[in-house]
């Protein structure tokens, strides 16, 4: 399907040439959007594992902190009570380190989609003087107009840039010695997920289906 | 260009600082795609990003509120259309560096975030942001514990506005919670408040020592106090002082209000209570805080023998009154007006150290409270305020504050009839004085409507009349004088004289003429089956006649209300105890605490003038601060001995039976609307009505008009002298001469 179908022929060629080349690179981010996408999904997917069990040692601490090993047939041992303790904030520190990794993947993508959506606004700010407002309203049924796809590609920034940050403050103020936010983690973790502003991304990848197709 | 309907932003708006509005008006401003645009709205301005809506429409406009002045915190007012005049694009330049406030939602996170965490963060979300300087950015979205973000300062370009890149620096000032913030946004003008200059002082001094001086105080060992309890009638403005000086000091304020801490399961109201305790203390690491407990009494009661659940309210009160270190800067201030139903246990230095006690309004305080009260409406010059706040006896803040109202609104009912005048003046407020009354006199048993008599109405008695005029009315107009010549308002008055002599009718006419507030009861009032209640009722009543001070006190027939305990009678009678309670009421060691008004007189600065009509006031709280009783019987020598000395009842008036030229001054009295025939010798009636009372002498006129009516059939025109004389002779006098001599023994 070519763009000429549906985009009026112009005298001023300059817009023309500008619309095209923004067109371009909008269809390039929103394939790389594409792609970081998956890369997220499945960070996120080898994260929710790593959380529940730190959820889960967070309940063994709490465990160990109501028995008094003093009064089972455990106390022959000596210091079992912090051995264990020990053990348990080994294994949370390790967990914890791996997700630091596991974020620092996310952050890449998230830095990718914030630089792809940075560089078109930049292109768009320096085209802005030929465009006027009518060319970046201009839409039809296969290509959305300028002005639309940027705020998609906003939003979806803005989604992750969200989700980063959420998450990333929820791992950061995580304290081992406050038992309750410990146990809790992993549901808090889960909230984080906002399936309605991820649907909606999604969405705006579909309407933009045909258009990324068009010229692979 | 056709004005612009607001519209709530779309969801998926939310957060991205979008501007929508219609193409056409895009370029007409010549805005670009993201172009910073500021939208001017009542109330506040919001700094936001161009963008063309999905629909193109045009005479739309959905606003994301990301950064705005803090008046738009809140919202935007709901339905609102705006000039497109009011949206103007604004330039903004790349920053350099920002100085900002963090604003968060839990002390917790504030307490346990390292400033690094916070710092990283907020510069993650504010790239991209357009800022304004003064604007707050709001950050609700990310829904993370940081909330907002307030710009104090944008770097040092000139620029008012600018956007935050990752190359801006992004300094962080201070990081306050959310509720602090809040505190600090609403100081919203609130009710003026006068005349209670010491009590502000004394608070602010409480809450600010602690602040300005903390090294001094710990070096001193001294712990500062923790607790101040407010005292007074309701409507004396205990609240509104709290609120005040809080809003002054600029310190946080965390108000408990009863039903909210109250749970319904056993446990949850001490729980509510330890997190309010939480709250504050919270807030106090942020500045100064101030956990204000309002209606005490009710929350916190006298805890009684059965395991009531306020009792483990009080309990955890009271332990977590103790359990307050030196650390925690906050004050607790309770506000009642019954501290006797508090428990006990609050009441000791360590709870609450301070009682400050505001009673009802003395004079110069009700002057005070009037003119912050009419600084707001436009009051016509010629009101004067020393003058409306004499006839105000009794009434506080809150009535004042009501009155102020009412005469405002005759006012404007009076514009709007097309008057055209706009000012309040005296005679609105005299109309305003009919509708309001003082609340302290509300539902009190002695309060009584009396249509005022006049003194002229009264025929002869001109000596009682000047004694009764001495005693009460001069203290009132003259205090000046009595307070010259050392002299004091008499305690109470006593007439006394045979029935039927007018005696009641001398107590209303002074209590017309003096225009102080007017109690009168009767033994129906006061008398109850129930042990100790009529006693209560009386100190009651002498308590609220003391709020609303000077006030007359009217006890008619005292005799058979009180008794006199050298009587047969039982001696623990009820009238035995009633008199014990008002001969304490009268002359009594001293005051209830709780009934101190007023406070010590603030010096003047020297070589200022103070007007005529101030220093009346002053002299009229000197002198007219408490009550007068009069009382009145027909049977003297029942009455109580302790009664009669100087002190209690200093009058003792007599009011003889109508001498002849009394008795013609009554008879024109009386006949003065009768229609009476020329002939008729008032003289001659008056010499042959020897021993008739003043009331005999109105029944004679009476039965003589009806002698009239009867003879003439219903077409009489006039009295005839006739019917007067054959009236006499039916009648009988009601005085005996043995009854007069009986009265005149007791008095020599």
């Amino acid at each position: 399907m070519s763009n000429g179908t549906c985009v009026k022929t112009r005298e001023r060629v300059p817009a023309e040439g500008a619309q095209m080349s923004l067109q371009g690179a909008l269809r390039r981010s929103f394939v790389a959007l594409h792609s970081q996408r998956a890369v997220w999904r499945s960070v996120l997917e080898e994260c929710d594992p790593l959380m529940e069990s730190l959820g889960n040692l967070g309940e063994q601490m709490r465990a160990l902190s109501r028995v008094r090993v003093s009064d089972t047939p455990l106390r022959v041992f000596p210091e079992l009570q912090e051995r264990l303790q020990v053990q348990l904030l080994q294994a949370a520190d390790l967990l914890l380190q791996r997700l630091r990794s596991r974020m620092s993947h996310l952050q890449s993508v998230r830095d990718a989609i914030s630089n792809q959506v940075s560089a078109v606004l930049q292109l768009y700010e320096d085209a802005a003087d030929s465009l006027d407002l009518a060319a970046v309203t201009q839409r039809c049924s296969v290509i959305p107009s300028l002005a639309d796809m940027l705020a998609w590609l906003q939003d979806a920034e803005r989604f992750y840039k969200q989700q980063f940050l959420q998450r990333k403050t929820l791992l950061q103020t995580l304290r081992l010695d406050d038992l309750s936010q410990l146990e809790s983690v992993f549901k808090r973790w889960k909230i984080l997920e906002s399936p309605d502003s991820e649907q909606e991304i999604t969405d705006a990848l579909c309407r933009l289906s045909f258009f990324m197709e068009s010229h692979r | 260009m056709q004005p612009l309907r607001l519209l709530s932003v779309e969801p998926s708006d939310r957060g991205s600082q979008r501007c929508r509005l219609g193409p056409a008006l895009m370029s007409a401003l010549g805005l670009r795609l993201g172009s910073p645009l500021l939208v001017s709205v009542p109330g506040g301005s919001c700094l936001c990003a161009a963008w063309p809506r999905a629909d193109l429409a045009e005479g739309f406009l959905q606003v994301d509120l990301k950064c705005v002045t803090p008046s738009l915190i809140p919202g935007l007012p709901a339905p609102l259309t705006l000039d497109p005049g009011q949206l103007s694009p604004a330039p903004c330049s790349k920053l350099r560096g920002v100085k900002v406030t963090v604003v968060v939602q839990s002390p917790d996170f504030k307490q346990h975030t390292s400033p690094g965490l916070v710092h990283e963060l907020v510069r993650d979300m504010l790239r991209g942001v357009y800022v304004h300087k003064g604007y707050v950015v709001n950050l609700e979205d990310f829904k993370t514990d940081i909330r907002y973000v307030a710009i104090d300062d944008i770097g040092p370009d000139s620029a008012s506005a600018g956007v935050i890149t990752s190359k801006t620096g992004v300094e962080i000032t201070e990081i306050q919670t959310v509720q602090h913030y809040r505190g600090l946004l609403q100081d919203q003008p609130t009710a003026p408040l006068g005349g209670l200059e010491e009590v502000r002082a004394s608070l602010r001094e409480i809450l600010q020592l602690p602040l300005l001086y903390p090294h001094t105080l710990t070096s001193l060992g001294v712990s500062c106090p923790r607790g101040v309890l407010l005292v007074g009638p309701p409507g004396v403005g205990k609240t509104l002082l709290v609120r005040k000086v809080v809003a002054e000091v600029e310190a946080g304020l965390v108000v408990v209000r009863g039903p909210e801490v109250v749970g319904s399961r056993p446990g949850e109201s001490e729980e509510t209570l330890r997190a309010v305790f939480q709250q504050a203390r919270s807030a106090a690491e942020s500045g100064a805080c101030v956990l204000f407990l309002d209606e005490l009494d009710s929350l916190f009661p006298r805890r009684s023998g059965s395991s009531a659940p306020e009792n483990r309210l009080v309990a955890q009160l009271l332990t977590l009154m103790d359990g307050m270190s030196r650390g925690d800067r906050f004050l607790v201030v309770g506000a009642t007006n019954r501290p006797d139903s508090l428990d006990p246990a609050l009441r000791r230095p360590g709870r609450f150290d301070r009682e400050v006690i505001i009673g009802a309004p003395t004079p110069l305080q009700r002057r005070a409270i009037l003119s912050a009260l009419c600084e707001r409406t436009p009051v016509c010059p010629a009101v004067n305020v020393a003058e409306l706040a004499r006839m105000t006896a009794g009434y506080v803040g809150a009535d004042l504050s009501a009155l102020c109202r009412e005469a405002a609104m005759h006012a404007l009912r009076e514009s709007a009839k097309g008057s055209g005048q706009q000012a309040v003046e005296m005679k609105h407020f005299q109309e305003a004085l009919k509708l309001v009354g003082p609340s302290c006199l509300r539902g009190s048993l002695g309060r009584t409507e009396l249509c005022p008599v006049p003194w002229e109405h009264i025929g002869g008695l001109e000596d009682v009349k000047t004694k009764l005029r001495q005693s009460i009315e001069w203290p009132m107009r003259y205090p000046e004088a009595f307070v010259r010549l050392g002299l004091r308002r008499p305690r109470g008055v006593l007439l006394y004289g045979p029935p039927g002599c007018a005696k009641t009718t001398l107590v209303k006419a002074a209590a017309a003429s003096s225009r102080c507030a007017f109690l009168s009861v009767s033994g129906a009032d006061l008398y109850s089956p129930y042990v100790g209640d009529s006693e209560k009722a009386l100190a009651q009543l002498f308590r609220e006649a003391r709020a609303c001070a000077p006030c007359l006190l009217f006890l008619d027939e005292i005799d058979s209300l009180v008794g006199s305990r050298s009587n047969d009678g039982a001696p623990n009678g009820v009238q035995a105890r009633l008199l014990s309670v008002l001969l304490n009421e009268m002359d009594g060691v001293g005051l209830k605490t709780v009934e101190r008004r007023g406070g010590e007189k603030v010096l003047q600065a020297e070589g200022a003038e103070r007007s005529r009509t101030d220093v009346e006031l002053d002299f009229q709280e000197v002198c007219n601060k408490d009550v007068m009783v009069v009382a009145a019987t027909n049977r003297p020598s029942c009455i109580d001995s302790a009664l009669l000395r100087p002190g209690r009842l200093d009058h003792i008036i007599y009011v003889p039976p109508p001498d002849l030229q009394a008795r013609l001054a009554i008879l024109k009295v009386c006949t003065k609307s009768m229609p009476v025939d020329s002939h008729v010798c008032l003289e001659e009636l008056a010499a042959k009505t020897e021993l008739y009372s003043g009331a005999d002498l109105a029944n004679l006129c009476k039965e003589a008009a009806l002698l009239a009516l009867l003879e003439e059939n219903m077409e009489a025109e006039s009295i005839q002298h006739s019917h007067f004389l054959r009236s006499i002779s039916k009648m009988n006098p009601s005085l005996t001469t043995q009854q007069i001599s009986s009265y005149l023994i007791p008095s020599q």
